[in-house]
């Protein structure tokens, strides 16, 4: 036994260190890391929860209140209120709008812009989620609101108005810009069917039964899912474009 | 060489923040130095392939950073600190070291020594299960060195790294440059003319996105012979260099 | 704080008294195992003590014998280190620096035989029989098995499960 080699006690505090540090990821993680073939987009998904929280919370509550009111009042506000919320919850996963450390995520061989497209597509499918379970909890309540159309039409409208958001959020570099954009635009798309189309028979113009019709007009779904797919198109190369001198 | 850049010019609208920057850097610490607006920060974020230059060429660790698979490949030996890197306020120095880690694709078995390594290399070993909202200025600055170093990287950007910490943390920053500075190329931005004195083997000056200056420190203090401004001889480099290269645009 | 209660912290789920009691016990440990074993071997068994440590702190009752408490935990996963090596290797345990004392290497084995009895079960049952004569009474495998009435083959896996039971009983890997 020579005495030259010295023990390195550093290098077994270090591997000590390891294994007492590390974090064992959970079965959803691992399996999303399967999935995605990246343990890194994997884990910049499942952090978006806890960035997003006081979204996912408002989401459920708004749409929660929305399906009470429905099953109670007979006011449909499930398919008024699911596009809204999911609007701006996808304008806020562009970067800055969710990630405090984004300017070092852009510095990552994981894609910025595939993280942001699995959060966007991620986002939209809890929202969609919420929004088909409160509207399933109000199928056949009401006869006039329990139409399919009425249950299940949002979604295509939901689709063009949140890839509006995200497109304006991304092409202004701004979160907030663009959840207004979104919601805007889908206001001024139901306001604008009621007024095209007069009042209906259930008396007040403005009222969310007689607006719900807009979500059941056929003639509005290719429109719907042709901005969809030029705005994701957009956002998705905006993305790429450099940023100003500082954030 | 790790860095070359040939002729770089990097325009924002009217604004060119980087004029026709020519640089060739290899191992070691390279200080850049020079005031507010110089087009420092723009010069990191080109060498960080985070901004792409507007004209000339700009290669680095041997590929151009253009291409798609370059640019990955780059930046998965890439370690970068931006001037503001922000924190997730509920993850552990740990966690958030660790993300970075897998953000950069580095294999997964080698990830929890690495993190443990980084984060013992900048003294926050006491803290490393502490979430970052309890932790201070300083110490969150070494976390982002942390997450930095953590895939060993051969090429290290650091945009004002010292600013937040104490004189005597400043001292031990300065031993960890030199120590990253043997295998790898390690660039340093700042204002702070002494940091680069003490680490720095060899130092480029900017003002308005030019290379003013190129060479060793010494070199530097030797333009302020007999130049008033300044209260170290380095300073007075400094402040000579500026003054001339100001004198310049002027003329 | 004195030992004890780093420990208790550390069973707590403290890892900076972990730290800490790295720093103060990982130097003369090394020392100590330093005259056995080379300097990558010692630093392997340091590694596996101080985990092992991190393991079973709960299990420590605390009487100011923290050191005596470590050193039992490092000379176990020495012995394992070595088991691995294989019967010759073994014998640094009984002869070399590790065991400076007769009365301490009585102790160890005290040791080993009590958290032999917790791991393995009751006197008589088939784990525990096999660990007594293969490894207390260094009979040989033939033999185990023809006083056990089984074939080789299932002396040697109920050995082998003894040897896992037995080394997360010590804190050791499972």
């Amino acid at each position: 036994m020579n005495d030259r080699d010295d023990v390195d006690l550093s290098r077994v505090w270090v591997n000590v260190a390891a294994e007492v540090w590390r974090r064992q990821p959970g079965r959803l993680e691992r399996a999303t890391a399967r999935l995605l073939r990246s343990p890194g987009l994997a884990r910049a998904l499942l952090t978006t929860p806890s960035l997003l929280l006081p979204w996912l919370i408002a989401s459920a509550v708004v749409l929660a209140v929305g399906a009470l009111t429905q099953v109670s009042a007979g006011q449909p506000l499930v398919w008024l209120l699911a596009p809204a919320v999911a609007t701006v919850g996808i304008a806020y996963c562009y970067g800055p709008g969710l990630d405090p450390a984004w300017e070092l995520s852009c510095t990552m061989p994981v894609s910025d812009r595939l993280v942001l497209l699995t959060r966007a597509v991620a986002v939209f499918a809890v929202n969609a989620a919420l929004g088909l379970i409160a509207s399933a909890a109000t199928l056949g309540t009401h006869a006039s609101t329990g139409t399919a159309q009425l249950t299940f039409g949002w979604l295509l409208p939901m689709t063009a108005a949140c890839a509006l958001a995200l497109a304006v959020a991304v092409g202004v570099r701004s979160p907030f810009v663009g959840a207004g954009a979104g919601v805007g635009a889908w206001v001024v798309l139901v306001l604008g069917y009621g007024a095209d189309h007069g009042p209906t028979a259930a008396g007040n113009r403005l009222s969310a039964a007689a607006l719900a019709p807009v979500v059941a007009d056929a003639n509005l779904y290719l429109p719907c899912l042709v901005v969809a797919a030029c705005c994701a198109v957009i956002a998705l190369f905006a993305v790429r474009r450099p940023q100003r001198g500082l954030l | 060489m790790n860095i070359e850049l040939t002729d770089v010019t990097r325009t924002f609208g009217r604004n060119r923040a980087v004029d026709g920057v020519t640089l060739e850097v290899g191992p070691g610490v390279f200080g850049l130095l020079g005031p507010n607006g110089a087009g420092k920060t723009s010069l990191l974020r080109m060498l960080a392939t985070v901004l792409p230059p507007s004209s000339g060429t700009v290669r680095l660790l041997g590929r151009d950073p253009a291409g798609a698979a370059a640019k990955t490949e780059i930046r998965r030996r890439l370690g970068y600190l931006p001037q503001n890197l922000g924190y997730y306020p509920s993850f552990t120095v740990a966690e958030f070291v660790e993300y970075f880690a897998l953000l950069k694709e580095m294999p997964s078995g080698q990830v929890p020594k690495a993190v443990a390594a980084a984060i013992e290399r900048v003294d926050l070993g006491s803290k490393a299960r502490s979430r970052l909202r309890t932790l201070s200025g300083g110490m969150l600055r070494r976390v982002g060195i942390a997450q930095a170093i953590v895939n060993d990287p051969e090429l290290l950007l650091f945009d004002e790294p010292t600013a937040g910490l104490d004189p005597e943390q400043r001292v031990g920053f300065r031993a960890l440059m030199r120590d990253l500075g043997q295998q790898a190329t390690v660039v340093v931005s700042t204002h702070l003319v002494e940091d680069v004195g003490a680490a720095c083997s060899e130092v480029a000056l900017m003002a308005d996105g030019r290379v003013v200056f190129r060479g060793a420190p010494e070199e530097l203090t030797a333009q302020g012979a007999g130049h008033e401004v300044g209260d170290s001889p380095l300073e007075r480099g400094y402040s000579a260099v500026l003054a001339a290269s100001r004198k310049r645009v002027a003329a | 704080m004195d030992d004890d209660e780093l420990i208790a912290c550390l069973a707590g789920g403290d890892d900076t008294a972990l730290r800490e009691l790295f720093s103060r016990h990982a130097p003369w440990l090394a020392a100590r195992l330093r005259k056995a074993l080379p300097s990558d071997d010692v630093e392997d068994v340091l590694q596996e003590t101080f985990l092992a440590v991190w393991r079973s702190a709960k299990s420590y009752r605390p009487q100011g014998a923290a050191g005596a408490w470590l050193w039992v935990i490092a000379r176990n996963q020495a012995a394992l280190l070595l088991r691995r090596r294989g019967p010759a290797a073994l014998a640094l345990l009984d002869e070399g620096p590790l065991a400076d004392d007769p009365a301490e290497v009585a102790a160890a084995r005290a040791d080993l035989a009590v958290a032999a009895a917790a791991a393995l079960g009751p006197p008589g049952c088939p784990d525990r029989e096999v660990w007594r004569l293969l490894y207390e009474e260094d009979r040989p495998v033939a033999e185990v098995a023809e006083l056990m009435g089984v074939p080789e083959g299932t002396v040697k896996s109920r050995a082998h499960r003894a040897r896992r039971l037995l080394r997360a009983a010590l804190g050791g890997a499972p």
